[in-house]
C-alpha cells in the first residue's frame, strides 16, 4: 500500500511535466506560427504571396517590403514620437496609477467610494467623437504632444487592478509605520510602491502596448502636423497607399497601369509593417517579466 | 488533505476580509479632513483631470435627441426626441444584431476566462525558468497581429480545398468530407470564440500570473508539508490566491457584454452567415458613422451605457452578497 | 530585490522628466512654426506671384508622402513659389471629415466631398476662374455646367478625371466583362463566346479536360460586390449605372427585375454542374486575389482593375498564359454597352475652402499646371531624364526608365502621383498628338506586350484588348446614375444600402441553392425586396437624372 503511494508519487511528477510539456508546445506551436508566418511573408515577393503556398519560409527572397516601409524619411522620427509618448505615458500613468489606487485601497478614506465610482463608470460610456474633439480644442490640445499623454493618463481598468492588488497586501506591513508617524504619501512611495512590483510590470506593459499601438489619437487631433506624427499612423499611411493603387478605379481609368509594376502588394506590406512595428514593443515583455517570475516574497519583507 | 493548509487559508481570508471590508464609520468632518489631507492631496487632483477628460464632453449625449449635423452649431440643431431610439428599437434586424452580440461576448468572456486562468495555472508548474518565459513570450505575440492578419490567418486554415482543419479532420476520420466553415451560421460564433481563445489567450493570462505572484510562498510549503497533492494546491491555495482577481475582471467584463467588437466578424462574416456575424457595432458602423448619422451612433452608445451600467451593478452586489472582493 | 527595482523605478522618472523638456521645447517650436507657414500672407496683391508659400491640403483618400526633396515638387517650389503641407487619409473617412466639419478646421485645400459641399466648406470657383484663370476656363469649357454642383449652381471642386482633349486612346481595357484564361481560349481554339451559354460551354468543356481547374469565380465580399451585383445591367445592354438600368431617361433598380433572375438561376445551373466556386462567396477579396493569382481560375465577372493585381502576380511568376481577355456577353437583342466613355467626375478633384488665406494664389497656380508644359512635366517628367523624344516628336520610355516608373522609392521621389490624381489634368493627346501619359501612349503599350500576346491578339485579328469590345456609344447625359448623391439618412440612402444587405445575402442563397429550390428562395429574395422603400430610392436618383438633363444640356 505504501510502496504503491510511493511509486504513483514519483511517477506522478514525471507525467504531469511531460504531458503539460507537450501541451505547452502545443500552445507555442499555434501562438508562434502566426508571427512566423507573417515574418515568411514579409521577407517573400509580394506577387509571388498572392499565388499561396507561404507557410514558414519565404519562397522569393526580397527586402523590398522592407525597403518599400523605410522608403519616406519620415519614419525615423515618428518613431521617436512613438518611443517618447510610450515611455511618457507609462511613466507618469503608473506612478499616477498606482499612487490613486493606493489612496483608493484605504478603507478609512472619505472620497473612497465617490472616486472609485466616477473612475468604474467611465469604462462604459463615451461622449462620442466630436463632443470629444472639442473638448481637446478647447485645451489647446490639438496639434500638440501633449494629446497622446493626458487624455489617457489615469484608465479605470488598471486602477481597479492595481487596488485589488494593494488591497491584497498585508495590512501588518504598513502598521508599524503609522506608528511610527509616517504621513500616507511616505508610506505609499516608500512601503506600498516598491512591494507592487509584478502588478506594476502588468500595469506598465497595458500602457506601454496601449499606447505603442495607438494611432486613432493622431488621425483625430494631430493628423496634418508631420512632425507630430507617429510610427503607427505613418504605418497606416504606407498601408493606405498601397492599398489605394488597386481600390481607386478613377485613378486607374486615368493612369493605365503598365502590366509589370507593383511589386510590393498589400499583404506583403502590412506583414512588413507589422513586424517593424510590433518588434519593439516586444521586448517590452520579457524585459519586465522578471518583475514577474521573482514576485515577491512577503514574508522577508516585514523588517 | 491537510487541515492546516485550508485553515490557514480561511485565516489569510478572514483577515483579509477584515481589513478589505470594515465600513468604518468615518464621519465628514474637519478632523478626518485634516487627518486624511494627504490622501485627499493624493487622489482629488487626479479625480479632477478625471472629469474634465471623461465626464466634460459628456454633453454630447444630447445629440441623441438630435438629427445632429456637424455642419450646425449645437444650438442650431435640430431636436427630434426620441426618433434615434425608435429607429434603434423598431429596426427589425436590430432583435438579431444584439442576440450575436449577446452571445458572441458571452462566449469570448466565458472561454477567454477560463482558458486564461488554465493557462496561467499550467506555466506555473513549470519548474524549468527559461522555458516557462518562452512560453510566456511567444503564447502573447498573437495579440499583437492585427485582425486583418488574424482574421486571413484563420479563413485559410477553414479553407474548404486545403485548409489545415478540414485536413486534420480527414486524417482522423472525424469527418468524411470537408466541412465549409464558413458559409454554415451555426459555426460562426464558435469560430469566433475560438479565434479569439488564439490571439488574446497569451495576453489574458498576464494579469492572472501577476496575482499568483502574490501569493505567500509559505503557504506552499505548509501545504506540501502536510502532503497535499500538485492539485490540491492549485484548488486550495493558488486558485483562492486569484480569486479576487478574478471576481474583479469578471465584473468589470460583464459590463462589456455588448462590446463584441466588429473587426473580426466584419472579417470573417459573409452574406451566408449575415444573420450571425452582425453586431452592434457594425449595425452602429453601418447606419450611424458611415451615413454621417451621430445621432444615431450616440443613441446606441447610451443603450450599451445603461445595459453595462445595471449589469455591472447587480454582479458587484451579488459580489458583495456572497462576500468577495468588489468593484464599489 | 525590491530596492534594485525602486532605484531604476526613479531614474526613469528623472529620465521621464527630462524627456519631457525636451519634447515640450520641441512641440512649442513646432507650433511656431506652423502658425508661421500658415499665417503667410500672400504678397501676390502686391505683384510678386512667386513668393514663396505654403498651403496646406487635405486629400480624401490613402497616398504616398513625396519626399522632401521630391523633383516635381521642387519645380514647382522654383517657378512658382508655391509649396503643400499635404495630408493624406489614414482611417476612417466619415470620422475625419465629422470632426473637420464640427470644427471648422479646415486646411486651404481639400479634395471634394458632398459632405463638405453641404457644410458649406468651399468658396465658389467660377468668379475666380474667370478673372484669374485663362487655361482653366478653356479646359473646363464644355463641361462647364456639369462641374457645377447640383444644389445651387456653383463650382466648388474642379473634376480632376473626365476631361477630355484630342484622341482617347485606351490600349488596356479596365472596365466589366465576362472573363477567359488566355490558355483556355488558346486550346478551346480562340473562340468569341457572344452569350452566357457559349461562355459557360467553354468553362465546362475545359474544366471536363482539366478537373483541378475552377470553374467560374466570383467575389461578394466588403464594398466589392460588383462582381456579384453588376452583370445583369450589362447582360441587357445597359452602361454602369450602379444599382439601376436607366431606359429613356427612367431609372429602376434591377436587382428584382427577370434580367436579373435569368442571370442567377444560370449560374444556379452552373454551380449545380460543379462549375461554381464552391468558396466564391465565402472568401476575402486576398483571397480572391490568390485564387486568380494561382492561374487555377477558367473565367469570372468582373471589372479588370479588381483583379488585375492579381494577373500582376501572374505575370511575375511567368504564367502570362493564365491572364486573361475579357468579353462583352450579352442577353439575345441587347445591343453592347460594356465599355463607357469616362464620364467627368463631379465633385472629385480639389477646391478652395473658406479657411483659405489666399484663393487668388491657388487658381493662379492650378492655372499654371493646367498648361501643356507642365502636364508634360508632371504626367510624363523631364525630357531625358525620365523620357526620351524621337526625330518625329513621339514620346517614349526605355526600358531602364520604364522600370524606373515602376519603383515606389522612384516614384516618391519623382511624380506627385496622389496629389496629381486630384488635380485639374489633361487627359487624352497634347497638341503635338503624344498620349497624355505614358500609359495610354500607343506605341508604349506594344513595347511592353509580350511576344506570347502579340501572338494571342493575332490569332483574333486585334491589336489591343479594348478592341474586344465596342467603342464606347456616346454617354447619355445624365451618366452616370451613381454619382447622383443621396442625402446622408435619407430614405433612398437607407433603402439603396438595404437593397444591397439584401443581395449581399441572399444572390448566394439562390445560386447555392439545388436548382428545384431556386424558385423559392428568389420569391423570398423579391418579396424581401418589395418590403423596402425602393421608390424613394427610385425617386431621388429619376429626380437627379431629370436635373441634370435640365442643367447639362445647356452648353
Amino acid at each position: 500500500m505504501k510502496a504503491v503511494t510511493k511509486s504513483s508519487s514519483r511517477i506522478e511528477p514525471v507525467v504531469f511535466h511531460t504531458i503539460n510539456t507537450i501541451f505547452m508546445l502545443f500552445v507555442v506551436a499555434i501562438t508562434l506560427y502566426p508571427f512566423l508566418h507573417t515574418l515568411a511573408v514579409s521577407l517573400n515577393d509580394g506577387s509571388d504571396t498572392l499565388a499561396g503556398g507561404i507557410y514558414f519560409w519565404p519562397r522569393a527572397w526580397t527586402l523590398e517590403n522592407y525597403k518599400a516601409v523605410f522608403i519616406s524619411g519620415t519614419i525615423y522620427h515618428a518613431a521617436f514620437i512613438s518611443v517618447s509618448r510610450t515611455v511618457l505615458s507609462t511613466v507618469f500613468g503608473v506612478f499616477l496609477t498606482t499612487m490613486l489606487a493606493y489612496t483608493l485601497a484605504q478603507p478609512q478614506y472619505i472620497l473612497r467610494k465617490k472616486i472609485s465610482m466616477l473612475f468604474i463608470l467611465t469604462m462604459y460610456f463615451n461622449a462620442g467623437l466630436i463632443p470629444n474633439y472639442f473638448l481637446i480644442k478647447e485645451l489647446g490640445l490639438l496639434h500638440s504632444f501633449w494629446v497622446y499623454i493626458l487624455p489617457s493618463l489615469v484608465s479605470a481598468f488598471n486602477l481597479i487592478i492595481m487596488r485589488t492588488y494593494i488591497r491584497g497586501l498585508p495590512g501588518s506591513l504598513t502598521e508599524s509605520a503609522k506608528i511610527d508617524g509616517a504621513g500616507d504619501f511616505r508610506i505609499f512611495w516608500k512601503i506600498i510602491f516598491p512591494l507592487c512590483t509584478p502588478v506594476l510590470a502588468t500595469v506598465a506593459l497595458f500602457i506601454a502596448v496601449g499606447s505603442w499601438n495607438a494611432w486613432f489619437d493622431t488621425f483625430l487631433y494631430a493628423s496634418s502636423d508631420i512632425k507630430l506624427s507617429t510610427l503607427q499612423y505613418e504605418m497606416m499611411k504606407l498601408l493606405g497607399s498601397t492599398m489605394s493603387t488597386n481600390n481607386d478605379p478613377s485613378l486607374l481609368a486615368g493612369n493605365q497601369h503598365n502590366q509589370t509594376q507593383a511589386l510590393v502588394t498589400p499583404a506583403s506590406i502590412r506583414a512588413a509593417i507589422t513586424i517593424v512595428t510590433a518588434v519593439p514593443i516586444l521586448f517590452v515583455y520579457p524585459f519586465l517579466q522578471k518583475y514577474f517570475v521573482v514576485g515577491l516574497n512577503l514574508g522577508s519583507v516585514k523588517e | 488533505m491537510s487541515d492546516t493548509v485550508l485553515d490557514k487559508q480561511v485565516k489569510t481570508q478572514k483577515t483579509r476580509k477584515r481589513r478589505v471590508d470594515p465600513e468604518i464609520g468615518v464621519s465628514l468632518s474637519w478632523k478626518t479632513l485634516k487627518m486624511q489631507k494627504q490622501l485627499i492631496f493624493m487622489s482629488v487632483p487626479i479625480a479632477i483631470y478625471l472629469l474634465i477628460f471623461n465626464y466634460a464632453p459628456i454633453w454630447g449625449w444630447l445629440m441623441a435627441f438630435q438629427n445632429y449635423r456637424p455642419a450646425l452649431s449645437f444650438g442650431k440643431q435640430e431636436w427630434v426626441g426620441l426618433q434615434q431610439f425608435k429607429f434603434l428599437f423598431s429596426d427589425e434586424t436590430f432583435m438579431m444584431v444584439l442576440r450575436n452580440t449577446v452571445a458572441m461576448s458571452f462566449i469570448n468572456l466565458v472561454l477567454g476566462t477560463v482558458t486564461a486562468i488554465g493557462l496561467a495555472l499550467l506555466l506555473n508548474e513549470i519548474k524549468v525558468k527559461f522555458f516557462k518565459r518562452i512560453v510566456q513570450s511567444i503564447s502573447y505575440l498573437p495579440h499583437f497581429l492585427s485582425w486583418v492578419i488574424a482574421a486571413g490567418i484563420v479563413a485559410t486554415s477553414l479553407s474548404v480545398d486545403d485548409g489545415i482543419v478540414n485536413i486534420i479532420l480527414m486524417k482522423l476520420h472525424l469527418i468524411k468530407e470537408p466541412i465549409m466553415w464558413l458559409s454554415e451560421g451555426k459555426y460562426f460564433w464558435g469560430i469566433v470564440g475560438a479565434s479569439n481563445v488564439w490571439k488574446e489567450v497569451g495576453w489574458g493570462t498576464i494579469i492572472y500570473l501577476a496575482a499568483i505572484t502574490s501569493i505567500d510562498p509559505s503557504l506552499y510549503e505548509a501545504a506540501s508539508m502536510d502532503g497535499a497533492k500538485r492539485f490540491q494546491k492549485m484548488r486550495y491555495v493558488t486558485l483562492p490566491g486569484i480569486k479576487a482577481t478574478f471576481v474583479i475582471l469578471l465584473i468589470m467584463n460583464i459590463g462589456h457584454i455588448l462590446d463584441a467588437g466588429f473587426e473580426l466578424q466584419y472579417l470573417l462574416g459573409n452574406g451566408l452567415t449575415v444573420d450571425w456575424s452582425q453586431t452592434i457595432d457594425i449595425f452602429v458602423l453601418k447606419y450611424g458613422i458611415s451615413m454621417g448619422n451621430y445621432s444615431l451612433a450616440t443613441a446606441a452608445g447610451i443603450f450599451k451605457t445603461i445595459v453595462s451600467v445595471i449589469l455591472v451593478f447587480i454582479a458587484n452586489y451579488i459580489a458583495k452578497r456572497l462576500g468577495e472582493e468588489r468593484l464599489v | 530585490m525590491h530596492k534594485t527595482a525602486k532605484r531604476s523605478a526613479r531614474a526613469l522618472a528623472a529620465g521621464a522628466f527630462a524627456l519631457t523638456l525636451a519634447l515640450a521645447g520641441c512641440s512649442s517650436n513646432n507650433t511656431n512654426s506652423n502658425t508661421a507657414n500658415g499665417g503667410t500672407a500672400s504678397p501676390a496683391a502686391n505683384g510678386d506671384d512667386n513668393a514663396p508659400v505654403t498651403f496646406s491640403v487635405f486629400m480624401s483618400g490613402p497616398g504616398q508622402q513625396p519626399t522632401a526633396d521630391n523633383k516635381i515638387l521642387k519645380l514647382m517650389k522654383d517657378k512658382t513659389g508655391v509649396s503643400f503641407n499635404m495630408e493624406f487619409l489614414v482611417g476612417d473617412l466619415q470620422q475625419k471629415l465629422g470632426v473637420m466639419i464640427a470644427g471648422g478646421d479646415y486646411p486651404d485645400i481639400m479634395s471634394g466631398d458632398d459632405k463638405l459641399i453641404n457644410a458649406k466648406a468651399y468658396i465658389p470657383l467660377e468668379d475666380l476662374i474667370e478673372k484669374y484663370a485663362p487655361n482653366l476656363k478653356k479646359h473646363y469649357a464644355a463641361v462647364w455646367n456639369q462641374i457645377k454642383d447640383e444644389s445651387d449652381g456653383h463650382i466648388y471642386v474642379l473634376p480632376s478625371y473626365g476631361v477630355y482633349q484630342g484622341k482617347i486612346t485606351e490600349p488596356t481595357y479596365q472596365g466589366p466583362g465576362f472573363w477567359l484564361q488566355k490558355a483556355v481560349l488558346e486550346e478551346m481554339g480562340y473562340p468569341s463566346p457572344k452569350t452566357l451559354d457559349e461562355y459557360f460551354d467553354i468553362i465546362a468543356k475545359y474544366k471536363e479536360k482539366h478537373p483541378d481547374m475552377i470553374g467560374f469565380e466570383s467575389l461578394n465580399f466588403d464594398w466589392r460586390v460588383f462582381p456579384l451585383q453588376n452583370a445583369p445591367e450589362h447582360l441587357s445592354g445597359h452602361p454602369n449605372d450602379g444599382a439601376v438600368i436607366v431606359d429613356n431617361n427612367k431609372a429602376q433598380i434591377f436587382a428584382d427585375k427577370d434580367i436579373s433572375k435569368t442571370y442567377y438561376k444560370k449560374l444556379n445551373e452552373i454551380n449545380a454542374q460543379g462549375l461554381m466556386d464552391k468558396e466564391a462567396f465565402v472568401q476575402n477579396y486576398d483571397q480572391y486575389l490568390a485564387k486568380i493569382a494561382s492561374g487555377k481560375v477558367i473565367g469570372m465577372f468582373d471589372q479588370h482593375w479588381n483583379f488585375q493585381d492579381g494577373e500582376t502576380s501572374l505575370i511575375s511568376q511567368g504564367k502570362i498564359e493564365n491572364t486573361y481577355i475579357g468579353f462583352p456577353l450579352l442577353y439575345p437583342g441587347a445591343e453592347e454597352w460594356y465599355r463607357d466613355r469616362g464620364a467627368v467626375g463631379t465633385n472629385r478633384g480639389f477646391g478652395i475652402s473658406i479657411n483659405a488665406k489666399d484663393p487668388v494664389r491657388i487658381i493662379k497656380f492650378w492655372d499654371q499646371m493646367i498648361t501643356e508644359e507642365w502636364q508634360k512635366t508632371i504626367q510624363w517628367g523631364i525630357k531625358g531624364e525620365d523620357y526620351e523624344v524621337k526625330e518625329d516628336g513621339t514620346f517614349y520610355r526605355t526600358p531602364e526608365q520604364r522600370a524606373n516608373a515602376d519603383k515606389t522609392s522612384w516614384q516618391v521621389a519623382n511624380k506627385i502621383t496622389t496629389m496629381h490624381g486630384y488635380m485639374p489634368k489633361i487627359q487624352g493627346t497634347y497638341s503635338d498628338g503624344n498620349a497624355a501619359d505614358p500609359g495610354t501612349q500607343p506605341q508604349e503599350f506594344f513595347d511592353s506586350l509580350k511576344p506570347y500576346d502579340q501572338k494571342i491578339l493575332k490569332a483574333y485579328n486585334k491589336k489591343s484588348w479594348s478592341e474586344f469590345f465596342k467603342e464606347p456609344k456616346e454617354n447619355n447625359i445624365y451618366f452616370p446614375a451613381y454619382s447622383i448623391v443621396l442625402k446622408d439618412g435619407s430614405p433612398a440612402q437607407l433603402a439603396q444600402s438595404k437593397l444591397n444587405d439584401l443581395q449581399v445575402k441572399y444572390l448566394p442563397k439562390a445560386i447555392m441553392a439545388s436548382p428545384d429550390e431556386f424558385e423559392s428562395v428568389w420569391t423570398d429574395y423579391v418579396n424581401q425586396i418589395h418590403k423596402l422603400d425602393i421608390k424613394a430610392y427610385e425617386d431621388r436618383i429619376n429626380e437627379g437624372i431629370q436635373q441634370r438633363i435640365k442643367n447639362w444640356s445647356v452648353k
